[in-house]
């Protein structure tokens, strides 16, 4: 009974849509990173319906911001297999089903 | 340069009329003149002009007219124009362009004789004025081979001028006119040899001035060098000659680097929406740890904290321990500093004075040793170390018995620091007594006032007491009087004795943590049995106030009491005395034996006396009067002899019977009469000074005069004798003086009492 009760408690609990931005894998240093995740993220919320859009603003922040030719991908699902500069890559989740990933190759 | 040549050109027109020297080319004025001055000379005019002429008479030609009067009145006129009526008006030539003659059209007045362009420029015309200021110079050229061209155009200029008929502005005109002639010409010349020039290109200087020779040669003015007086040649702004250099060209070459590429990585991913979700999940999860990790560690954390203080405290406490010992070298090198001369004194100064008094000595104050916070307390006793001999303590108690402070303290001082104590103990109640273990120099007994004994460590933490005697019966029941060491116990046990008002002596034995106590003595009053109220019987006993051990049999000892008693004790037996010396009316404060003949004792008293005693006879060897109560009484460590006394007027007493047997050799009043009582003295073992306690905590320390520890000089037959056996033998002498014996009275012999 006590097991049954629990249980319920455990499956709310895993329900919580987590939202925050969770970097899954980067390597830039602490001061590029923090902004690059701040401008991501707030271009995502602007254009939640429109990734492309979306994509483009942060491309286009990061260049003037880091330097040309950053490529920024914004989707729910893809695979991706890039070479980049090291120290210029970010991957993030956000908003619990979208993935960013920007790196900088020029 | 076109245009100004054609304006020279017709300057050149006008010059040639003015030049022409026919008489049909001539102005109609100059005709006139002529023909009037024809006319007077015709008339025969006595004129100035005509004065130096011989002679007067008219020649006439054969062939002239005779003409009357009236015909030669008549006015004859002729205009001359400037139209030349030779020129042919209507010459016509055949042009073969338009097939047919076309009329020339009509020449000028003027013939071109000839024309000269040049390039050099007048002197004094404007443009080389002008050039002159310019430049700042003088406008001579230097001189050359060829010579100087301005000076051939004012040669030239001046052929030119002297023509016959001409006035001055037509010379200067002429000339103006001649140079720029010659300039252009000149221009041309150069010109031309300047082509030569580009032509033979790198030609030596020689072969231009040769060219230039050459057109002076032709008859044109001679040229300027144009490569000598650069700088002084005055320029015709139209005359210039290019010239140029051509540097050396240094070798190229080509140099390149390539930076190394960024580096770059790999990376690779698939994005799937479970893939999301277990990342977020797995975040989360190491999220929840870490906060419950950070909860357990600020738990953990105040503990770490709890210890770090205790640590810290203790480093800080072995700094300071570190630390203590140098600041304590630093405070004595200070206080010798400041004390330099007392110190100085303490060691070396011998009173001069002392050689022309007999019999009499001084006492120098030396410092005084004061406890800031201890300042009303009167010092209870004073004790030398026996190991570190400038260290001493100071017990700082009150003899009052309204007026009993509830602390104590007992300070050690050394010498070497006057200003401040080396230890500091306080106790909750009054110390009256203290005693230094003679081979352990650490260990501290102590007497206090209310009955308890303590020993203290001064080698570890001296504020604690290593042993304090705790509860009722653990302790005299009033004050402790005097404390002394006693030898080791059979087994090696430390222990001690005390002497207390409740008439009982007491050995303490230091066990493990605590006292063994044993009772040794109590000191009942012979015949001191008294009736009780309802037929019991009272035993009044003897208050204890001072103990001193036989130096040799520590079986012995000695015990003043408040009735003025002096009794001879031994440990073995408890319920007897040895000897009972009716010594003083009040309480003795001190008995002392000296240092070389143990069968001498001194004491003294609140009756003002001190009194020499011989062992087992009753009677005193010596009796002094003081004047008033007498705190203490000490013999000398040096002398057989000589001994010291503080009173309560604050005067120090010293004896020496050698030299006087009657009166003390010095009286010195230490403190001020009113305000101190003197309470103990000290002497020091090994140099000649003093210590005197008063009753405001004050220790004063103060120089023996060399009067005041007199040495026994050897026998001249006995030079071999050591210090000590001169010291008992002068004692024995003076002993044999006054042992004459009362009649009939017998000294009784007793087992310490050796044989002098």
């Amino acid at each position: 009974m006590a097991d049954e009760g629990a249980n319920p408690e455990k499956e709310a609990e895993k329900k919580i849509v987590h939202t925050y931005p969770l970097v899954k894998h980067s390597d830039m240093n602490e001061e590029m990173r923090t902004e690059a995740i701040e401008m991501s993220i707030t271009a995502c919320e602007k254009y939640s319906s429109n990734y492309e859009q979306a994509a483009r603003v942060i491309k286009e922040t990061m260049d003037k911001k880091f330097g040309i030719y950053w490529h920024v991908v914004v989707g729910e699902g893809f695979g991706f297999e890039v070479s980049y500069e090291t120290k210029n890559i970010l991957y993030l989740f956000f908003g619990g089903n979208l993935a960013i990933l920007l790196w900088k190759c020029s | 340069m076109t245009t100004d040549v054609n304006r020279t050109d017709g300057q050149m027109d006008e010059l040639k009329s003015c030049e022409g020297s026919t008489p049909t080319k001539s102005h109609e004025l100059q005709i006139k003149s002529v023909s009037k001055s024809n006319i007077k000379d015709g008339g025969g005019d006595a004129d100035d002009f005509d004065a130096w002429i011989k002679s007067r008479q008219l020649l006439k030609p054969d062939d002239q007219l005779d003409l009357t009067e009236a015909e030669l009145g008549e006015e004859i006129t002729k205009v001359l124009t400037t139209t030349n009526t030779n020129v042919i008006q209507n010459l016509v030539v055949y042009s073969f362009k338009e097939s047919a003659f076309v009329q020339v059209p009509v020449a000028g007045n003027t013939v071109t004789l000839m024309e000269m362009d040049g390039s050099a420029l007048h002197i004094d015309s404007d443009e080389a004025k002008i050039q002159m200021e310019e430049t700042g110079e003088i406008g001579y050229p230097l001189p050359t081979l060829t010579g100087s061209f301005i000076e051939v155009e004012e040669d030239r200029a001046s052929r030119i001028t002297k023509g016959p008929d001409e006035d001055e502005e037509g010379e200067e005109k002429a000339a103006a006119q001649a140079a720029k002639e010659g300039e252009d010409e000149v221009g041309e010349e150069e010109l031309e040899g300047e082509e030569e020039e580009v032509v033979e290109e790198g030609a030596a200087e020689a072969e231009a001035a040769a060219v230039e020779d050459a057109g002076e040669a032709a008859g044109a003015p001679a040229t300027a060098p144009a490569t000598g007086g650069r700088k002084r040649k005055l320029l015709n702004q139209f005359n210039f000659c290019e010239r140029s250099a051509l540097t050396y060209t240094n070798p190229r070459r080509n140099v390149e680097t390539q930076t190394i590429p960024p580096p770059r990585s790999q990376y690779g991913a698939n994005v799937l929406q479970w893939n999301i979700y277990d990342s977020y999940a797995d975040d989360f999860e190491q999220q929840q740890n870490e906060r419950d990790k950070k909860d357990e560690k600020r738990g953990g954390h105040r503990k770490d904290v709890a210890k770090k203080k205790l640590d810290k405290a203790a480093e800080a406490e072995l700094l300071n321990k570190k630390y203590l010992k140098a600041w304590q070298i630093l405070e004595r090198m200070i206080n010798q500093n400041i004390y330099e001369e007392i110190a100085n004194d303490y060691r070396y100064w011998e009173d001069p004075a002392d050689e022309y008094r007999e019999q009499e000595g001084t006492l120098l104050p030396l410092w005084k040793f004061n406890y800031d916070r201890i300042r009303k307390l009167s010092v209870t006793d004073l004790l030398f170390n026996p190991m570190y001999y400038d260290l001493f303590a100071v017990c700082y108690g009150s003899h009052e018995f309204m007026k009993q402070p509830n602390e104590g303290a007992i300070c050690f001082f050394t010498v070497k620091n006057p200003s401040y104590p080396d230890y500091i103990i306080s106790t909750e109640s009054g110390v009256m007594c203290c005693d230094i273990h003679p081979t352990y120099p650490f260990l501290v007994a102590i007497g206090m006032y209310d009955g308890s004994v303590a020993v203290y460590n001064l080698r570890e933490d001296f504020e604690k007491p290593l042993y304090l005697s705790v509860g009722v019966h653990n302790k005299h029941s009033e004050c402790a009087w005097e404390i002394k060491w006693g030898p080791d116990m059979a087994d090696g046990e430390i222990n001690f004795y005390s002497v207390s008002t409740d008439g009982r002596v007491f050995n303490w034995v230091l066990m493990q943590n605590d006292f063994m106590i044993t009772t040794i003595t109590t000191l009942f009053l012979t015949n001191g049995i008294v009736e009780g109220p309802d037929g019991t019987e009272v035993h009044l006993r003897s208050c204890g106030s001072c103990m001193k051990f036989h130096p040799s049999n520590p079986e012995i000892y000695l015990i003043g009491t408040e009735e003025g008693l002096i009794y001879k004790c031994s440990i073995a037996y408890s319920s007897k005395y040895l000897m009972t010396y009716n010594a003083h009316h009040l309480t003795v404060y001190r008995i002392d034996f000296n240092r070389f003949n143990s069968n001498i004792f001194i004491s003294c008293s609140g009756d003002w006396r001190v009194k020499v005693w011989e062992d087992m006879r009753p009677e005193p060897l010596f009796i002094f009067d003081l004047g008033s109560s007498v705190g203490d009484v000490k013999w000398a460590p040096f002398s057989s002899t000589v001994f010291a006394a503080c009173t309560n007027e604050g005067k120090v007493f010293v004896f020496d019977l050698n030299v006087n047997k009657y009166k003390p050799i010095c009286v010195q009043a230490v403190v001020p009469k009113r305000k101190n009582k003197l309470t103990r003295l000290a002497f020091n073992e090994n140099l000649p000074f003093i210590i005197v306690g008063d009753d405001k905590s004050t220790v004063t320390s103060l120089k023996l005069s060399p009067n005041l520890r007199l040495m026994v000089k050897p026998p001249k037959k006995q030079q071999y004798l050591d210090q000590n056996t001169l010291q008992v033998q002068k004692l024995d002498k003076l002993l044999s003086l006054v042992r004459e014996l009362p009649n009939d009275m017998v000294i009784l012999e007793a087992p310490t009492t050796t044989k002098s």
